[in-house]
């Protein structure tokens, strides 16, 4: 390999991995007011700055981390909370099944690199980066996801930051309604991806469980209403025969949220 | 005990995220399985965000004057009609602290 080559397919790794950051942006921005809640409910609850940063740069699950937080400031135990986040990142299997064509032929150092960074925002840029309704199976760039990754790690491990710094010097940051930011985002994730009658069952049922479970402060309502949601959506389907209209039911339900989620990024980059 | 639950916390969530793009892992889930997982994001995510919006303050709040819920509405509308996740976020997340 000549030296002028070399220099070309580094130049197109580096601008592979700039595009991935540049298309990861728009979420990243988004993440930043529950990255500062992530840092400072960690510190409210009664965790080190150390351990509430450890928190984001090693489980890298903002859901997760801050359910477990909730918890653990209710005193639940470590097996309560260890179930609740099983529960809560079992969608990443989905997304694992989904890329496993692509990145289950990589060598290993980046099947684990792109495994630790594999969240919704990224499932969601990489997946948009093929472009069109099917995801084309030899078009993966690990670079471009690599880009995507670490741009969405660091802004969260930043944001933390920031949100440990503002709780060491502000009280009662948490009361600043910054909770909003997971409902906004939550509900800006979900509702593009109720595209089908039975999802729409699926996330009643675990909104009206969630709330009830919360007014009466069941501990375990998480699971309660998610479980619950899931098989109801499933149910649905069943009896209804709606899986049976399209000839694999499950990866259309997947590629159809990838899709949707996929939309809406593609919108924020036009934008 | 907290370093307990942030290692043990990793593991989970990395072996979810990680266990299925092991090439030589013989792991195949039942379609079963799959459908029914193909509903827990929607499910979670809900199940997460639905008590922060009707009872943000330990009792149930369905009222004009719970600006969660008010402005849950909002980026509902915003999420059903533009699919777009950030304006979504940030246009309900700035009528969100004006008005809380």
């Amino acid at each position: 390999m000549g030296a002028a080559e070399l220099t070309s397919m580094t130049t197109s790794k580096s601008r592979s991995v700039l595009k991935g950051a540049l298309a990861m942006m728009p979420l990243t921005i988004a993440v930043i007011p529950w990255g500062i809640l992530a840092g400072s409910f960690a510190l409210d609850v009664g965790l080190t700055p150390v351990e509430s940063q450890a928190m984001s740069a090693i489980i890298f699950a903002g859901s997760a981390q801050l359910v477990a937080l909730g918890m653990i400031k209710a005193g639940i135990g470590i097996g309560s909370i260890l179930i609740t986040t099983l529960l809560i990142t079992s969608r990443h299997l989905l997304y694992a099944m989904a890329m496993r064509s692509h990145i289950s032929p990589l060598p290993l150092k980046w099947r684990l690199g792109l495994g630790f960074l594999l969240t919704d925002e990224l499932f969601a840029i990489t997946n948009q980066s093929h472009g069109g309704d099917k995801l084309a199976q030899h078009q993966f760039d690990r670079w471009y996801a690599l880009g995507g990754g670490l741009t969405f790690y660091i802004g969260w491990n930043i944001a933390t930051l920031l949100g440990i710094v503002a709780g060491q010097s502000i009280d009662h940051l948490d009361d600043l309604g910054l909770d909003f930011a997971i409902a906004a985002t939550f509900i800006a994730i979900v509702v593009p991806t109720v595209k089908k009658p039975s999802i729409l069952v699926c996330v009643l049922v675990s909104l009206t469980l969630a709330v009830v479970c919360a007014v009466f402060a069941i501990q375990a309502g998480l699971l309660i209403a998610a479980i619950s949601g899931m098989v109801a959506g499933m149910a649905y389907a069943k009896l209804t025969g709606e899986g049976n209209a399209v000839s694999a039911p499950v990866h259309s339900s997947t590629s159809h949220s990838a899709k949707s989620h996929t939309d809406s990024v593609k919108k924020d980059q036009n934008r | 005990m907290i370093w307990l639950i942030i290692i043990s916390m990793a593991v989970v969530v990395f072996s979810s995220r990680h266990l299925l793009l092991e090439p030589k892992l013989p792991i195949r889930l039942s379609k079963n399985t799959l459908t029914l997982l193909s509903y827990s994001a929607p499910a979670v995510l809900t199940a997460i965000f639905a008590p922060i919006v009707f009872v943000p303050e330990g009792q149930l709040a369905i009222s004009i004057h719970n600006p969660y819920l008010t402005c849950a509405l909002v980026a509902t509308v915003l999420a059903y009609v533009t699919r777009n996740t950030l304006l979504t976020t940030v246009l309900s997340m700035g009528l969100f602290f004006i008005l809380y």
